[in-house]
């Protein structure tokens, strides 16, 4: 027994111990301070601590919970550490998914039981949309098929009570920190640093009491799917007698509250603040737990002009995108926030969509050259915006701004460093001169805070809509952009847009090619850096990536191959005769590759590096071979699946019409990395089939590297390469990237902060949030 | 020149063994001719037995059971189409193997099939009637407190569950008899740890996955081989068996001429949840769905009680709808528990998780088939295949990851003098088709052990006829 004890403190001290380490790798990053409530530091997860474990392990809950007697007709179960269970099966689903996606983050999704996950973000997020602290834990009373645990209704509380309070709204161009409770702006007056950043008007202290009547809702153009929703979910609601009552009409009291709250007279306080000094209130509001959130009111904008572009009346928004864009402009103004798709779900509609809505200039920042043309291409697909209205502003395509009404350029030609050309220098002091209306944030998860903050000085804008696929959730510095831009709006259902044949249903599946003997002697045999070369180019790899291309090729589909490796990209690319693309190819070249690829017939493939992880858009791609990858890296995984989402046409036949392939040597350190990558997408609901034998490979006629001689020169070239050859592509970082515009950080991010495996590590629960570690000091 | 060979070991057969479960059929077999002809005297059995056979063993039996001659084997054989040699073979040998008819010729060599009498009598009572009444009597008057069907199968499968909460070893569930444990252990389904306590054994956890029909056949059988040492009659064991096969369920029985050891045998029945009575002395008694599966053994599907609980997610989650620590126990066997709610246990499928499983024996075969039984309604309602096909692919992966040796006997042959000698050999096995492996620089190979004495002949020759 005791022996037992002992370890059992062993165990957690080496956690702790751990936990150390990983704060150390954290450090480096954490150099510019920030400062973020003490209420988001709280963590439902360490509730946890003292529940017992049942002899198999579990964590024992049941004491905790009390099972209602109607459970059966009730969706949820909510664990004392702020894990939620969903029934996807049951009939009040509709209702709780629309308000956990709210009010919590979806861990996964997969068929038929969902679970999420509370946390001082979602929450934070769930309160700025305009949910009441109440309502919140009345509804998932309700829903719960058992008592709901203390602990959460005290972390819910906690997290809300302060959130969502107060708004820095910018009316009439001056700054207005505006709240209906009137305590708070009292109690917040009080402070001397707010005291200071307050704008004194004649030696008037008076806080406005203001009557406001918000206008009706904002439309969008081809909005008409939402009121038919509604209905359908009440005449849901009614065919089935299962719906407790309670849910019911909690239900339609909530969808109200989100539709007609603009029509109510509300009566806030408010007072004006300098505007040099916006940055510090923020700031002092944060430490004093009421976060501002940013509102823009710009329909009462009058010093800005409006701009004239409107959504073509073909462009139709799909249901998810006016879902989303209504959470952004829910209440007659725009929040800043960041709305999450899946990549190929339109995601560019939707920030078109929001600058029309807005209609005030708007900066368009995405992270290539090629995603700028990309944008452009999509603002006059979709918009009545032309050639003269749209400047694109990057080290190639530098079009003059003549007071332009929409920009569009990349991360780092904002935050270039080095000396300019003098043509620059002038957009970009134009640029920052202009009060921007609207900014879109494209590929949002793929820029470091560093970089973030440094857009966010420079340019001015009243309101940040970040766009991404892959919000990823451990890692700490996705959790800043909550602060940076704004909490989270949306997140789509993968799984769901896929049923509805909004993205394309995908096939994924990991081959499994054996090493060759030879090849997996020097694999055991050499250090680190080229076993990769050695893995990533064993023989039945190739051949297996050789089969799997003339089989798509003569189905006629378009395919991609992922290398990250360039040494192997070019010897793949050379050997089988195709087009490829990397970090050197020149912008020119690129775009005639792509262009080949699009409408040539003979071009049926080709090979990128991970250059192409993002932002490429691909329509025509339907089938995706991997062979080399960013080691355990989940996003780049879901960003690379995201190529081949795009909705094909005529195809719904098929039982899938895109395919995802992913080749794995076997034995070696490739598996292991794969299990983790996939482990998001799983997540989202998608399964990988392991292909452990091709059928049909050993049919084929004159396939590379068959005989052992052939191979054994290519293990001699593998060998003759140096460990450069073996490292991945190393993108130009800030420094020395004048050469080119494009910047690839994706993968960066969380490779600059060492975190890329410790994301892993991670996943053992810490007590605190790694986010705020380092503001403990 | 020199010739030398050894032995390369071959000890280890990596594949775990799966328990074997016995049909009616196999387990008779096994019995002496005695303890059949025994048997044979009951029309009940005979009755079982005949029911159990296939479909042409039947034809055959019908067809000669008024024949008072042996019948000649080509006769018989003639009834069925050359296309049905293999099951006309079948049935024969199971007639032969059940003692049913046996070999003999008449004179002038005719071999031909000679009916078992005592088989023959009973089987013609079974299906005309007559003889004395050979059923379990039913004559008395109502049970004052009758119960249901519903309430058996409640009762029987308590009662079952409380064997296999035994077996893994759960706290809060009363214990079982001493003779159940001893015949756990005997079973091999348990064994004895260092202190005296039953600890559960490979071919245990192999067991808890079967459905419940084939366990308690399973374990029924194993009782029935230590009843003689109880001093039972297995014969009257088995037919009270047979008996209870045939009777109704929901119906009760009166315990009148049961003899002792009977009533000892209906008391380890009532213990397992084969029957029920509501007092040791009730003088009635209610057959149970246990018993009247059991009998069935595997050739029938598990006609099943319960429903199912198990949710199986494409993200390896698992998600058991149930408040039994047993069937938790049982998910959590190859799964990593999470999470325990009120009505529901949440798990997921690792590698580890499944690993520790084969390695105590389950086999994959095994974790599938049981997830399968028991799938969630909602799981079945989905479509085609029960279970998400990745996941079933992924067990399988996961198994065939330990098994990736494969062993094969061999005999090697070594220090040779020259190369020619070596070539000579070689080609003449590998012409053989019996090489397994060689290695021309080391003038090493190994040759299949069946085929050692002709390479070594060859071997011989071939030298004596160089020197």
């Amino acid at each position: 027994m005791g022996g037992l004890k002992r370890n059992k403190k062993d165990e957690k001290r080496s956690k702790r111990k751990k936990k150390e380490e990983e704060e150390e790798y954290y450090e480096p990053d954490n150099l510019d301070e920030e400062v973020v409530p003490d209420a988001a530091k709280k963590n439902v997860e360490s509730n946890d601590k003292l529940v017992p474990e049942d002899e198999f392990g579990a964590k024992d809950y049941r004491l905790q919970m009390i099972l209602k007697s109607d459970n059966e007709s009730r969706p949820l179960w909510v664990a004392p550490n702020g894990h939620i269970f969903l029934e996807s099966f049951s009939p009040v689903y509709r209702h709780a998914h629309d308000f956990l996606i709210a009010i919590a983050e979806p861990v996964c999704r997969p068929e038929f039981i969902h679970e999420y996950k509370l946390t001082a973000y979602s929450l934070y997020a769930a309160v700025s949309v305009g949910i009441q602290t109440a309502d919140i834990i009345e509804y998932l009373k309700r829903l719960s098929k058992t008592s709901v645990p203390d602990g959460i209704i005290e972390f819910i509380n906690l997290c809300t009570l302060s959130y969502g309070k107060v708004k820095l709204v910018l009316k009439h161009n001056k700054y207005f920190i505006e709240s209906p409770y009137a305590e708070v702006i009292q109690k917040l007056l009080k402070d001397p640093i707010v005291q200071e950043c307050r704008l004194k008007k004649d030696a008037d202290t008076e806080i406005l009491t203001v009557q406001e009547k918000a206008n009706s809702q904002i439309q969008f153009t081809g909005k008409p799917v939402t009121k038919k929703e509604t209905e359908i979910t009440k005449v849901d609601g009614e065919e089935e007698p299962v719906v407790p009552e309670d849910i019911s009409d909690f239900y339609n009291k909530m969808d109200k509250a989100d539709d007609d709250k603009d029509e109510e007279v509300t009566e806030t306080v408010s007072f004006e603040v300098n505007q040099e000094k916006i940055e510090i209130i923020q700031k002092r509001c944060i430490e004093m737990e009421y976060p501002l959130l940013t509102e823009y009111d710009f329909r009462n904008d009058i010093v800005n002009p409006d701009i004239n572009i409107d959504l073509k009346p073909t462009a139709i928004l799909r249901p998810y995108q006016e879902k989303s864009l209504r959470k952004m402009f829910g209440n007659g103004r725009a929040r800043s926030g960041v709305i999450v798709l899946p990549c190929g779900a339109g995601k560019s509609l939707v920030g078109v969509t929001a600058c029309c809505t807005v209609r005030k200039r708007a900066l368009v920042l995405c992270n290539s050259g090629v995603s700028v043309e990309q944008w452009k291409q999509q603002f006059k697909m979709w918009s009545t915006a032309d050639d003269s209205m749209i400047c694109r502003f990057t080290s190639e395509a530098k079009d003059k701004p003549n007071n332009c009404s929409i920009l569009v350029t990349t991360y780092s030609m904002i935050t270039h460093m080095q000396k300019r050309s003098w043509e620059a220098e002038q957009t970009m002091k134009w640029l920052q001169d202009q009060e921007w209306g609207v900014m879109v944030l494209d590929e949002v998860h793929t820029i470091p805070a560093k970089m973030f903050r440094r857009v966010l000085t420079l340019v001015q804008s009243h309101c940040k809509l970040g766009l991404t696929a892959t919000l990823l959730r451990e890692d700490d510095k996705i959790a800043d952009l909550n602060f940076l831009i704004g909490p989270k709006l949306y997140e789509a259902n993968w799984l769901e847009l896929q049923k509805k044949g909004f993205i394309a249903k995908v096939q994924c599946a990991e081959v499994w090619c054996p090493m060759t003997p030879e090849f997996y002697r020097e694999y055991l045999n050499t250090k680190t850096s080229k076993k990769l070369l050695l893995y990533v180019l064993n023989p039945n790899k190739f051949r297996a990536t050789q089969y799997l291309i003339r089989y798509h090729e003569r189905r006629g589909d378009k395919t991609i191959v992922f290398s990250d490796n360039v040494f192997a990209l070019i010897h793949y690319a050379k050997a089988l005769k195709k087009f490829y693309i990397h970090g050197p190819t020149s912008q020119a070249e690129r775009l005639q590759v792509l262009q080949n690829f699009k409408y040539n017939p003979k071009v049926n493939t080709i090979f990128v590096s991970k250059v192409a992880d993002t932002s490429f858009d691909l329509p025509e791609a339907n089938v995706l071979i991997q062979i080399s990858s960013h080691g355990g890296s989940r996003r780049q995984e879901a960003q690379r699946l995201g190529r081949i989402l795009r909705a094909k046409k005529g195809a719904v036949a098929e039982e899938y019409n895109a395919f995802f392939y992913t080749l794995v040597s076997q034995d070696t350190l490739e598996m292991s990395y794969s299990r983790k990558r996939q482990r998001f997408l799983i997540n989202q609901g998608y399964s990988y089939k392991v292909i452990t034998k091709l059928a049909g490979m050993e049919e084929e006629s004159d396939m590379m590297y068959t005989t052992r001689e052939e191979q054994g020169h290519l293990l001699q070239e593998v060998l003759k390469a140096t460990d450069t050859d073996a490292d991945e592509e190393k993108l130009p970082g800030d420094s020395g990237a004048s050469t080119s515009s494009f910047k690839r950080i994706a993968g960066s991010m969380s490779s600059m902060s060492g975190a890329d495996d410790s994301v892993y590590l991670e996943y053992k629960k810490p007590t605190k949030h790694p986010l705020f570690k380092k503001f403990r000091g | 020149m020199s010739e030398s060979s050894s032995k390369k070991s071959s000890k280890h057969d990596l594949k775990s063994k799966t328990l074997h479960c016995k049909n009616l059929h196999e387990y008779l077999k096994t019995l002496s001719s005695s303890v059949l002809d025994r048997l044979y005297i009951h029309p009940i059995t005979c009755l079982a037995v005949y029911r159990e056979l296939s479909e042409i063993a039947k034809h055959y039996i019908i067809r000669i059971i008024f024949v008072e001659q042996p019948v000649p084997q080509a006769v018989i054989a003639s009834w069925l189409s050359k296309a049905y040699a293999k099951e006309h073979k079948e049935a024969v040998e199971a007639l032969t193997e059940l003692k049913i008819w046996k070999e003999s010729s008449v004179t002038g060599g005719l071999p031909v099939w000679e009916l078992n009498p005592v088989f023959k009598k009973h089987i013609r009572v079974a299906l005309l009637g007559g003889g004395k009444n050979w059923f379990m009597s039913s004559h008395m008057e109502a049970d004052t407190k009758p119960r249901d069907i519903a309430f058996l199968d409640a009762y029987a499968m308590e009662r079952w569950e409380c064997v296999l909460h035994y077996m893994v070893g759960s706290h809060q569930q009363e214990g079982i008899s001493a003779d159940a444990v001893r015949n756990l252990l005997h079973a091999g389904l348990m064994r004895c740890d260092n202190d005296g306590s039953a600890i559960i054994t490979k071919e245990g956890f192999q067991f808890l996955l079967m459905d419940t029909a084939a366990q308690v056949w399973y374990f029924i059988l194993q009782y029935l081989s230590t009843v003689e040492d109880k001093g039972l009659d297995l014969s009257l064991c088995l037919t009270f068996l047979f008996q209870l096969r045939f009777s109704i369920l929901g119906k009760d029985y009166s315990t009148e001429g049961m003899n002792d050891g009977l009533l000892i045998f209906l008391q380890h029945l009532r213990e397992f949840g084969l029957v029920y009575q509501r007092k040791r002395k009730a003088g009635r008694f209610y057959p149970t769905r246990l018993a009247l599966n059991m009998a069935a053994g595997q050739n029938q599907s598990d006609v099943s009680i319960r429903e199912g609980y198990i949710i199986i997610e494409t993200n390896y989650r698992i998600y058991a709808y149930t408040d039994s620590n047993l069937k938790v126990a049982l998910v959590g066997l190859f799964t990593n528990l999470i999470y325990r709610f009120p009505n529901v246990t949440v798990g997921v499928l690792t590698r580890d998780s499944i690993r520790t499983a084969l390695r105590s024996g389950i086999t994959a075969d095994q974790i599938v088939g049981f997830l399968r039984m028991h799938a969630h309604p909602k799981m079945i309602s989905v479509g085609s295949s029960i279970l998400p096909p990745t996941i079933v692919d992924q067990i399988y992966l996961w198994e065939q990851e330990r098994n990736r040796f494969n062993f094969s006997e061999g005999v090697l042959y070594s220090q040779f003098m020259s190369q020619n000698d070596f070539e000579t050999l070689r080609d003449y096995a590998q012409d053989l088709g019996v090489l397994v492996w060689q290695n021309e620089r080391k003038r090493t190979m190994v040759v299949t052990k069946s085929s050692h004495d002709d390479v070594k002949k060859f071997w011989k020759r071939h030298s004596r006829g160089n020197s």
